[in-house]
């Protein structure tokens, strides 16, 4: 299968932006199932583009603004080769002791100690716990119920959380994004001892997938001899070949697409974003062009979406910095 | 003179249960301090009121304050200073340096294991949980070598002395240990005052402090830099330690700096200069964890550098000291570290720790049961001094209820002994004459890669308040010179 993504993203303010630094964590993952024929990163005004990698070793791009602008558009062309696979030939519905004392084992608590653990957006009460897994089913089974769980007690609505939203306020709400569902589902499955990771991607367009018109996220997990395996909440499917993965992490704060620190005067701002995906059987010839700078693009789509990640006004900063005086770690 | 010695000792009380660090049990002034005592002693309760309002403008003068944050400002204050310095002997000091340097190098070893192969879990030392569930054990460390492999260049190990005359240490401070620069500034302001008195000891330098740290900071310079461009970054004239970040870096010769005045390309960091862009190697951080680079930790922080964690995590740039070393000097792992010092050095700890019972342990929940008036009794998991039963202060019927609030949960609580802080001659304004009054000792510690530096002194801090223990500054706590004698 091959895919052609484009990614854009079109900020608008009403007061020009001296300075700002973003982050784009966009590039598919090079893996066994998927291959990166072309790469291209764009933005509307001609900004030098960086490239570095995050905590868990993903390729990001930055751009760093140094005159003002009132409207910026960052775009991302990707063109990508997807193997079909079929994971269940071999998952097994057996019950393996075996695994269960892996999972107890200190060394593999220490190994995954990264996917084991909460984070601010993966913390649930052991007792709140709302779904618990059954001894007398197989690890993949679990997660598969799971899955199923999730998926028909919760209604996939925009609009109604933001990406700081807990697992507890999801339960308490009954709806969300796949953000929403995804965190959820890492919560219950790390406290059952399996390590999860949140997974960001895009979705294959046109199947009618819950949050195919956005950067898609599912959970991965790792079973037993057979490694990290992705289920999709929000959809009930397990991530195969119409899920592109682009990076892992902890949570949604790992994986963010975009990060923005912005300094300005503005006091409203807005951010559109447009995610394409088209699928065709058929491929092309490779070709390679990393972080490649196109023309200017023109300014245009308009679309409402907004980033929680993108603090504005430096005013608002100044004050923070009056406010919090965050103190040496070890004052006197 | 006897008349004189009464008179400006008159008010001060000898009590057996505290250590005195001028006067022997029978009473009489100890020799290392029997010269100075004898200065001190020819000298009226007017003129050390004299010489105390002259140390005060010495302070005034320096521009050295301290902020005290109330609920609706922060004011600055100027930190008091005391008349009677601290005199620790070449023998003493010995022990105390060999005993900072060895938890410092330990601790290093520490915090490399925990965020590379974590052997000392594997091993059964120390739990995995006390490691994942700090706040300050930071994810994004795994992996990282920092240059020159060393996390904790500066640390502040606080010492106090107990009622049986040997130090204990209370805590160890590896983020961003404070208070050097009142060191050096209690020097300054003892020379001002009383010039006489240092005709007659041979006492350490303290200055070398600022020249020390540099060689620290440049002998972690990233690959491949061969004269490194060193900054110290503060979050702001707002802290209530800028007056140490601007001494610092002025006595360092190098640049004070705020987030902003820096930017990262291509993960390499440059500072801005009217000359332009200009790189930067080595950087001391007065700044938490947490606000270093908004892109990877608090996105809220306007007092961090964007991209400054890349450009670490690539090597390009040191940070002193370095992320996430806030898990080690945890309340919770401080009782492991006579385990982590024999684990990593194969040595016996050189300074005590104050004996800690867990109460998870059958034959020390037993002690702990038996002895609960001579012990504090701490849960390990409260922060800000909640839940903490002091024993000796206990009603018989509170006594009970505490043993069945151990015997309920018992790897909740740990205990310990009941530490008291030796007292010290301090000049005391109101009385006009010196008092007795609780102290303990931070020293500075320095690692560089094959470079080591322990501080020839130290903040001795003291209790202003009559039978206070807690000698910190905004709790009304002064600071006093501290003298190490040489050989």
């Amino acid at each position: 299968m091959e895919y052609t993504i484009k990614y854009k993203a079109v900020n608008t303010y009403d007061a020009p932006v001296d300075e700002a630094f973003w982050q784009f964590l966009l590039r598919p993952e090079e893996n066994e199932t998927q291959r990166v024929r072309l790469s291209k990163f764009s933005n509307s005004i001609n900004a030098a583009v960086d490239a570095s990698t995050n905590t868990f070793g993903f390729p990001i791009c930055r751009v760093h603004l140094k005159k003002a602008v009132e409207r910026i558009s960052f775009e991302a062309n990707y063109i990508i080769s997807k193997k079909h696979s079929n994971p269940f030939s071999a998952l097994d519905s057996v019950v393996n002791p075996v695994h269960t004392q892996l999972l107890n084992s200190l060394d593999f608590k220490i190994e995954y100690e990264r996917f084991l653990g909460e984070t601010s957006l993966t913390t649930l009460n052991r007792e709140a716990l709302p779904f618990k897994f059954s001894d007398s089913h197989s690890i993949f089974d679990n997660l598969n119920e799971l899955n199923a769980w999730i998926y028909k007690n919760f209604e996939f609505k925009t609009r109604v959380t933001d990406v700081t939203i807990t697992p507890s306020e999801f339960l308490a709400q009954g709806a969300g994004v796949c953000q929403d569902f995804t965190h959820l589902f890492l919560t219950i499955a790390r406290l059952h001892q399996i390590p999860a990771r949140y997974t960001s991607g895009y979705l294959h367009q046109g199947n009618g997938y819950k949050g195919d018109s956005q950067m898609h996220a599912w959970a991965e997990c790792y079973i037993p001899e057979k490694g990290w395996l992705g289920f999709d909440p929000a959809n009930n499917l397990i991530a195969l070949e119409n899920h592109i993965k682009v990076a892992h992490g902890r949570d949604y704060a790992d994986c963010a697409p975009i990060k923005g620190i912005i300094y300005s005067n503005s006091e409203k701002n807005e951010t559109n974003y447009v995610v394409e995906v088209q699928a065709r059987e058929e491929s092309e010839p490779d070709v390679f062009m990393d972080f490649e700078v196109s023309e200017p693009l023109p300014f245009a789509q308009q679309l409402a979406f907004q980033s929680q990640w993108q603090q504005q006004q430096y005013q608002q900063q100044q004050q923070l910095r009056q406010q919090q005086n965050p103190l040496d770690s070890s004052e006197l | 003179m006897s008349t004189t010695q009464q008179t400006i000792f008159s008010s001060y009380d000898k009590d057996p249960k505290f250590f005195d660090e001028i006067f022997d049990e029978k009473g009489n002034v100890k020799e290392v301090y029997q010269t100075l005592f004898d200065l001190y002693s020819g000298h009226s309760s007017q003129d050390f009121a004299k010489l105390n309002d002259k140390a005060k403008a010495s302070f005034f003068n320096q521009g050295i304050t301290f902020q005290v944050y109330t609920d609706q400002e922060a004011k600055e204050k100027i930190f008091p200073f005391d008349l009677f310095p601290r005199i620790i002997d070449h023998k003493e000091w010995e022990t105390i340096e060999r005993g900072v340097l060895q938890r410092s190098k330990a601790l290093n070893h520490f915090i490399w294991d925990i965020y590379h192969d974590k052997k000392i879990i594997k091993q059964g030392i120390i739990p995995l949980d006390l490691i994942t569930s700090s706040a300050n054990y930071l994810q994004q460390m795994i992996g990282i070598d920092p240059p020159g492999g060393i996390y904790n260049h500066i640390s502040g190990t606080d010492l106090i002395k107990h009622a049986d005359g040997k130090y204990y240490v209370l805590e160890d401070n590896i983020r961003c240990p404070s208070g050097v620069s009142y060191v050096i500034c209690n020097r300054t302001a003892l020379k001002r005052a009383l010039f006489g008195v240092f005709n007659h000891y041979n006492a350490h330098t303290v200055t070398d402090y600022a020249q020390n740290l540099l060689e620290i900071m440049e002998s972690v310079k990233p690959r491949g830099v061969d004269e490194p461009n060193c900054v110290v970054i503060t979050p702001g004239v707002y802290n209530s330690a800028y007056y140490e970040h601007s001494y610092l870096a002025k006595s360092m010769g190098v640049e004070l700096v705020e987030g902003r005045d820096l930017f990262v390309e291509n993960d390499f960091v440059y500072m801005q200069t009217i000359k332009g862009p200009e790189r930067v190697d080595v950087i001391y951080r007065r700044i938490d964890d947490a606000f270093l680079d908004p892109l990877e930790f608090r996105p809220d922080s306007a007092l961090g550098v964007p991209g400054l964690f890349s450009a670490y995590k690539k090597g390009n740039v040191c940070l002193v000291n370095a992320p996430g070393t806030g898990f080690a000097d945890d309340k919770a792992v401080y009782t492991y570290m006579p385990e982590i010092i024999k684990y990593y050095l194969g040595e016996e700890p050189i300074l005590n720790n104050v004996h800690t019972y867990h109460c998870s342990r059958p034959d020390e929940l037993k002690y702990v049961l038996e002895n609960v008036d001579k012990l504090v009794i701490k849960p390990v998991d409260e922060a800000g001094g909640y839940g903490i039963s002091i024993g000796n202060r206990l009603t018989k019927e509170e006594i009970e209820k505490v043993k069945k609030t151990i015997q309920a949960s018992p790897r909740k609580y740990i205990a310990q002994p009941i530490m008291s802080l030796s007292v010290h001659a301090t000049y005391i304004e109101e009385s006009e004459s010196f008092e007795s009054r609780h102290v303990d000792l931070r020293t500075f510690c320095l690692l560089g890669a094959d470079k080591e530096f322990v501080l020839k002194g130290g903040l001795t801090r003291v209790a202003l308040k009559k039978g206070n223990l807690i000698v910190n500054s905004s709790q009304g706590g002064g600071s006093k010179d501290t003298w190490v004698l040489k050989k």
